[in-house]
């Protein structure tokens, strides 16, 4: 192990632990004003106008009228009003907000407020909906020629439901406008995207808005557009407030019901096989967005990327389409649209492989990528791709091809088991040229004349401990002990902007350039002087520049791996399933922290697995989503998977600082497929979409023991 | 004669005068500052509230002011300043457990009432002792280890 | 207090319940989800007579007022129930929530309630004016119904110990904790030479109240086990006609199917 993945006392475990750690909700609330938004009912409607209840002294309503600037929250497109103004979108829509000095009271406005509408017929069904907002083709080779050559054709659809992030801390911002400047506060994981909306919204220069991080609670990409939209609200409530701050923390159902989730998917496979081999891929992925565009373009992008999986296909097409149904919209939740397509295109593979009578893991290793092969995007794979010794790893710490050889022998008992192992990349940074073009993270260290660092960047830490990792990076490069430097909540009063915290992107694109800073502060450091040293990003020089408009190049400098195996059992009386144990490897580089990158993988395959169970949430036939409470939507307990081992495989990457990768969201993403994958052996049934419940299971062993009835009457 | 409702919060004696259908977790936040006791769900569903009552753990969202009169309560705050914090405090570290903090107030006091009751706990135990409070963060395998490792280390202490 | 009322002693309570308009409060675990609570509660938790546990022959008397945790450790608890309350949510609910607040939520999902339902345990209801002794079954009258007076409180559940360490026990939850039930089964067999001298079965979480009928497993009592055998079909016949599940998280037809394969298991294990 290098000696900077040493593991050490992070950061901020002492206020954690302790209690004292300071998030939004915590801050005294004397002098603040409470704010409460009224939401839409309907899925779509027109807004006609509506009647406050008689507000008292100290109490007033905002709504798109209010807005000093463009009622508009920039995201990427900006379709998202700050209030719903003409129209309603879908149900949860904010209208307006009422602000005042009592929180019940407050509550009891807001829901007397009667905001009057014209109710319209609702778009729910994304094979019906008729407005795509982005639409994407790429592919390469001959499809066409494949499919007419195959020796056989394979179509299947799958499907992906709803993921909430569950964070443990709900939304929440404090605004205050005092003297022309507007500063926000709290829970989120990119401060400038905040700090941009509002500058729009509230038509103020950028020097007369001030975003601040607090402690924040999770995050998971439910935290990285969402906050924006919030703030913008909030923030039109705090220019009328006379000075007073407005604070507006969210319940948990408030949280669950309307803020941004994971894009339902539909995701077709149509797979030429040609000689036992995969010759050809037509894909074809929709994505429910929900009422507004927020992240549907790049979710949608990353998604089809991924859609061939971590598998040479010569002869490719995808077409991918992010359509607008009357939902609350969705956003960015960890894997970022690979988890939708990864889960397709595995069982897929699972699927093909099981009806050649050919061992599903053999079939997927002969068509692993290499290095030097071409990516989906005719980029390139440049560097190793060590999913064949992490396969091995993985075998040896799970037993797979022993449990896998066992349950696949005729089971009949009350349980029954299966065995099932997934691969998966996650393309480490921003996608295609959003890093160079929109980005363009700036970094600086400032020096005191004490020798003391400060890390000046906009990376929030929300758990996953980049104020330590961030740290040891530049300690290390400066010979000083960690607690010489520091890396404070961003404040954008006090940072430049290096880039929002998502994407994977926070350790090894700015905790590089941080590297570099530091080097540079290294050469030029004079002891007892004040010192700032800046850095800037720059594309690596291998990189093949991606476009958006042929959708070809690197989308990503490189990749992270993965591979697990997942052990399950289902309970033939009650389809009840549980997974026995979980065993994974993953590369992400070089761990900047071997405990917190532990964490980081074994959190986020807790996830993956929940995804594919029991992490089930629908929206009615009225668009109404019902699981709004940790009651309703089941997220997994410490008693859910007792055996979960993780293993980091470290290949390198040199232009990562240490060989760190992108880490974050890669556990995640391909989880859900090793799971079913072993539900699949132990039922005997093809699986095509999760959440995959006990009732699903019970439905496919009843289907499973008929056919098998059948197959008895006839021989 | 008071009409308060009189109890023992962090082991100094208070008077809350206030509703007795008032909720735990609000009065301790609001009312004495305490906010280290976290509130994700107000429904008894998640711990992140979780305070000892008389030695117990339970939900404060769960709890109304009257059910604490003439009882003991303590909360994170509270716990902090004892001998066995620090024993779990230090095992936290030493396996980076606290990840995005919001759960482990809870997981902390959860970790008291698991070594209280035995010492010297199985896997299974502690499974089970911290299985009302959900860590979205950690998939739990950390926290699990941090309590072995106060175990062990704590000898003597529980 | 203001707002509420901690009484020392049940006849306390029971004054305070039957002169003023007061919520019972026992465990609080139901009571405080509400976010908007109105009213004045009358807590429980300081009465000795709700707390008490007393073995009286084959009867477990159990206070009303005891918690699943007081429940759990305490040595006369008979194993069904343990096993039942120690899949109950999680600690700190099982350190507040109480027996007589798990009944009295009037619940087909209250896992402690399925338990008593197939013992045919009692309950006794106490009021300043006297009190009552009621089958559980009685009990309760429809989804969130109870026979409960206004100035009664629950104090008491008697349960039968005599046939209760023959037993199958099995819920069905959507995770291993912190889990509501969504189907739950509980039955009883006693088989002595070759003869069910004994059969109860109970289903909970799938109606509107947790389903009891002794008339059809009266079918079985008294039988040579291979005479039960022959009566089987019957017998899941006669259950697949009376449990008419209702629609919730899970499908009717899932919860009627589940239903159908525990008892069904329940069976075999017993030899039938």
């Amino acid at each position: 192990m290098r000696e900077i993945s040493q593991s050490v006392v992070k950061k901020d475990h002492g206020p954690k632990v302790d209690g004292s750690a300071l998030y939004v909700g915590d801050y005294p609330t004397q002098g603040m004003l409470f704010g409460k938004l009224v939401r839409s009912p309907h899925a779509r409607a027109q807004v006609l106008g509506y009647t406050l209840p008689n507000l008292p002294e100290g109490y007033f309503a905002v709504s798109a009228k209010d807005v000093p600037g463009v009622n508009q929250v920039h995201i990427v497109k900006d379709d998202s009003p700050v209030f719903a103004d003409t129209t309603v979108e879908y149900i949860g829509d904010p209208v307006l907000m009422v602000v005042g000095p009592e929180e019940r009271e407050v509550n009891r406005l807001a829901a007397e407020t009667v905001v009057e509408y014209a109710p319209m017929t609702p778009e729910l069904d994304i094979l019906k909906a008729d407005t795509v907002f982005f639409d994407y083709r790429f592919g390469s080779g001959e499809v066409e020629q494949a499919f007419e050559q195959a020796d056989r054709v394979y179509e299947e659809a799958f499907e992906t439901g709803y993921q909430e992030q569950a964070y443990l801390e709900t939304q929440g911002l404090i605004a205050e406008f005092v003297d022309g400047k507007i500063t926000v506060r709290g829970s989120m994981q990119c401060p400038y995207y905040i700090h941009g909306a509002l500058a729009k919204a509230l038509n103020l220069p950028p020097d007369r808005v001030r975003v601040v991080q607090d402690v924040t609670g999770g995050g998971f990409g439910g935290k990285e557009d969402y906050p924006s939209i919030l703030a913008c609200q909030v923030a039109v409530a705090a220019v009328k407030a006379g000075g007073k701050p407005v604070r507006v923390v969210y319940g948990r159902r408030e949280d669950m019901e309307f803020t941004s989730k994971r894009h339902p998917s539909l995701c077709t496979y149509k797979v030429a096989v040609k000689d036992g081999r995969v010759t050809a891929m037509d894909i074809d992925v929709l994505f429910n967005a929900g009422a507004f565009t927020t992240l549907s373009a790049v979710v949608l992008q990353r998604g089809i990327i991924a859609a061939p999986g971590a598998y040479r296909v010569e002869n490719l097409r995808v077409r991918g389409r992010a359509v607008k149904t009357n939902t609350v919209p969705t956003g960015a939740f960890r894997g970022f649209g690979a988890p939708q397509t990864f889960f397709a295109v595995e069982m897929m593979m699972d699927h093909i492989a099981r009806d050649r009578g050919e061992d599903p893991l053999a079939f997927k290793m002969r068509h692993l990528v290499r290095q030097g092969d071409a990516t989906s995007t005719q980029g390139r794979y440049h560097f190793p791709v060590p999913l064949p010794e992490m396969v091995a790893e993985v075998e040896a710490m799970s037993g797979y091809s022993a449990k896998h050889n066992a349950y696949e022998q005729p089971q009949t008992g009350r349980f029954r088991k299966g065995m099932g192992v997934s691969l998966w990349f996650h393309g480490a940074g921003f996608t295609g040229s959003g890093e160079r073009d929109l980005i363009k993270a700036t970094v600086r260290l400032h020096k005191e004349p004490n020798g003391r660092v400060e890390i000046l960047a906009s990376q929030t830490d929300m758990g996953q401990g980049i104020k330590t990792t961030l740290c040891k990076i530049v300690a290390n490069e400066l010979n000083l002990p960690l607690d010489q430097v520091a890396y404070e909540n961003p404040d954008t009063d006090r940072v430049p902007d290096s880039g929002p915290t998502v994407a994977s992107r926070s350790l090894m694109t700015v905790g590089e350039l941080l590297r570099r800073a530091a080097i540079t502060l290294r050469g030029q450091w004079l002891p007892g002087v004040d010192q700032v040293v800046e850095e800037h990003f720059k594309e690596p020089d291998f990189v093949i520049p991606f476009y958006l408009e042929t959708f070809q190049g690197d989308a990503y400098p490189t990749y992270a791996w993965a591979v697990c195996a997942v052990e399950a059992q289902v309970d033939t009386l009650t389809g009840v399933n549980e997974v026995l144990g979980a065993w994974a490897s993953f590369d992400v580089g070089t761990p900047m922290d071997h405990n917190i990158v532990v964490g980081q993988m074994e959190g986020g395959l807790l996830q993956g697995l929940g995804y594919a169970s029991m992490e089930q949430m629908a929206a009615d036939n009225r668009g109404r989503i019902r699981n709004n409470s940790f009651t309703d939507y089941i997220i997994p307990t410490s008693m859910d998977v007792p055996v979960m081992q993780v293993n980091l495989h470290v290949q390198e990457y040199p232009l990562g600082p240490y060989g760190a990768k992108g880490a974050g969201e890669l556990p995640l993403v391909g989880a859900a497929s090793a799971y079913m994958a072993a539900m699949e052996q132990a039922i005997g049934e093809n699986i095509r979409h999760i959440p995959f419940t006990a009732e699903d299971a019970l439905d496919a062993l009843s289907a499973r023991q008929k056919e098998a009835q059948a197959h008895d009457e006839r021989n | 004669m008071t009409n308060g409702i009189e109890f023992t919060l962090n082991g100094t004696a208070v008077v809350f005068e206030g509703s007795a259908t008032a909720r735990l977790l609000d009065v301790l936040r609001d009312t004495y500052g305490l906010t280290g006791v976290k509130c994700g769900c107000k429904e008894g569903e998640c711990g992140a509230c979780s305070i000892l009552l008389d030695g117990r753990l339970v939900n404060s969202c769960m709890v109304a002011m009257g059910r604490v009169a003439g009882c003991d309560v303590v909360t994170i705050e509270g716990y902090a300043k004892t001998e066995r914090f620090k024993t779990l405090d230090a095992a936290y570290a030493a396996v980076s457990a606290a990840q995005c903090g919001f759960c482990i107030p809870g997981m902390v006091l959860a970790s008291e009432c698991i070594l209280a009751k035995n010492p010297n706990p199985t896997e299974e135990e502690i499974r089970d002792g911290i299985s009302g409070n959900l860590c979205r963060c950690t998939g739990y395998n950390a926290i699990v280890k941090a309590i072995q490792i106060a175990a062990k280390e704590g000898a003597g202490l529980w | 207090m203001v707002n509420g009322w901690n009484p020392s002693t049940l006849r306390e309570a029971l004054a305070i319940r039957a002169q003023y308009p007061v919520i019972p409060y026992a465990g609080g675990t139901d009571l405080m989800i509400a976010e908007e609570r109105e009213g004045a509660y009358l807590f429980l938790n300081r009465i000795p007579e709700l707390k008490r546990i007393v073995r009286e022959g084959n009867i477990l008397r159990m206070g009303a007022g005891c918690t699943f945790t007081e429940l759990l450790e305490h040595s006369e608890t008979p194993a069904l129930l343990r096993e039942a309350l120690a899949l109950i949510a999680a600690p700190a609910i099982r350190n507040e929530g109480t027996i007589g607040g798990n009944i009295a939520n009037g619940s087909a999902k209250a896992d402690s309630a399925l338990i008593f339902f197939v013992a045919d345990a009692s309950v006794r209801l106490q009021s300043i004016a006297g009190e009552r002794v009621l089958p559980i079954r009685e009990f309760y009258l429809g989804r969130k119904k109870l026979d409960l007076r206004p100035d009664e409180l629950i104090t008491e559940v008697l349960l039968p110990l005599r046939w209760l360490d023959s037993y199958d026990y099995q819920k069905i939850g959507a995770r291993k904790a912190l889990a509501i039930s969504r189907v739950a089964f509980a039955g009883l067999m006693t088989v002595e030479n070759g003869i069910i001298l004994h059969c109860a079965t109970a289903y909970g979480a799938v109606s509107d109240v947790i389903i009891r009928r002794p008339d059809l497993d009266a079918m079985l009592i008294g039988k040579a086990v291979e005479q039960a055998k022959a009566l089987k079909s019957q017998y899941l016949a006669a259950y697949a006609e009376a449990i008419a599940p209702t629609q919730g998280r899970v499908s009717a037809t899932y919860r009627k199917t589940v239903c159908l394969n525990l008892l069904d298991n329940f069976l075999k294990k017993f030899g039938v």
